[in-house]
């Protein structure tokens, strides 16, 4: 299948005679097919686009996508898709929304965002590394554990060795430790 | 949207008619009834497998919700295949199952069909006497879907052994398509099949 095609190798040994006519056709023709919805072959009625780039008629698509609830893909490629995830397309002067169609549900609106402001305010370090939360559920103490199993997640680099920073957060942890095993001493014998 | 399905079935049968690979004879469509919901398929048998030199005729039936389900698709040409049955012609193919997707045509599905043939799927059979030969003694399987091919598709390889052994069995009032499965489920071996047959 991989055999360049006959029919584009017979185009070229075409006679040229007449041939501008012939190409402009040519060329309509190509840019039809390209309108196409991939479902009912035919040229696309209330064009929608899915993520992956394949174009349908909605009331097609939704009709694959009501027929598989359980399996959503895109009929051309199978990439995974949705209702939402479906972007309209609008052509010149087609904004109006003349038939409000009975059966099926209007075409998912086009979704705009604004456009991103400059690089100005990227100082304040949020965008950049990520704003990051995190839950400890518990009571007072258990708040310690939590803390210290939280593997994986992004925290500030250690102080470097021999700063008053450093001594700090050594005798931080260690006070910390301290308690931990009070409390689990305290937990056991109690 | 009942006629979305004959719409479509249009557009396909010019799309397979004017495509290269029935210019190469590799693939054939043709009209069973005038409201394009059942058609007639032709594959040839792929180079370089038991089924080369073999034309396979196929029962397309196109259902009111196609392209949103598959089209009901089963061999009429009797093969000898793991994926296919040998009694009903039935097609074990996940595209023509739960992989089906609205894009996929009938032209897809004919090629589908013949990469099929050209690779066997033993782990997921539809035919589990076929299947459990191709794994276990493939050069016997393989003798086996040529003698296949001859017999029932029109392939040129012609095993006298096989048709010898059918002889015997026809002469012993046996039917003849009984007689090859009989033969082709042992291993051609005449006294096992000639045992099950008269059992």
């Amino acid at each position: 299948m991989a055999s360049p095609s006959p029919s584009t190798s017979h185009d070229i040994n075409e006679p040229r005679d007449g041939g501008d006519t012939q190409n402009t056709k040519d060329e309509e023709k190509k840019d039809e097919n390209l309108l196409e919805c991939n479902i009912c072959l035919d040229t696309a009625k209330d064009a929608v686009v899915s993520l992956c780039g394949h174009l349908f008629c909605w009331p097609c698509l939704h009709q694959w996508l009501e027929t598989r609830p359980n399996r959503q893909v895109c009929p051309v490629c199978k990439a995974a898709i949705s209702k939402e995830k479906v972007v309209p397309l609008y052509g010149r002067g087609s904004t109006k929304q003349e038939d409000p169609r009975d059966k099926v549900p209007p075409r998912p609106a086009g979704q705009r965002t604004e456009p991103e402001p400059g690089n100005n305010f990227s100082g304040f370090g949020f965008g950049d590394s990520g704003f990051h939360m995190s839950f400890g559920i518990g009571a007072f103490p258990f708040g310690f554990f939590t803390s210290t199993f939280n593997f994986g997640e992004p925290r500030p680099n250690v102080a470097t060795h021999g700063t008053p920073m450093y001594m700090e957060e050594q005798f931080l942890s260690k006070v910390f430790l301290w308690l931990a095993m009070i409390f689990i001493a305290w937990l056991l014998f109690a | 949207m009942a006629n979305i399905a004959a719409q479509r079935i249009k557009r396909e049968f010019k799309e397979v008619i004017k495509s290269e690979e029935v210019a190469k004879c590799a693939i054939k469509l043709e009209l069973v009834d005038n409201n394009y919901t059942e058609l007639k398929g032709e594959i040839a048998g792929p180079p370089d497998t038991p089924y080369e030199g073999g034309n396979f005729v196929l029962e397309i039936k196109v259902p009111e919700t196609y392209p949103f389900n598959p089209p009901k698709v089963r061999f009429i040409t009797k093969i000898w295949h793991p994926n296919i049955s040998s009694v009903t012609g039935a097609i074990c193919l996940d595209i023509l199952k739960d992989q089906w997707a609205a894009a996929m045509t009938l032209r897809t599905v004919l090629l589908s069909l013949q990469a099929l043939l050209s690779a066997a799927e033993p782990d997921d059979p539809q035919d589990a006497v076929v299947a459990r030969q191709y794994k276990e003694n493939l050069d016997m399987f393989k003798l086996t879907a040529r003698h296949w091919t001859n017999a029932y598709a029109g392939g040129p390889s012609v095993n006298s052994e096989c048709d010898d052994k059918i002889k015997r069995l026809v002469d012993m009032g046996i039917e003849e398509h009984q007689a090859r499965v009989a033969l082709s489920s042992y291993n051609w071996d005449l006294e096992r099949a000639t045992e099950q047959l008269f059992s």
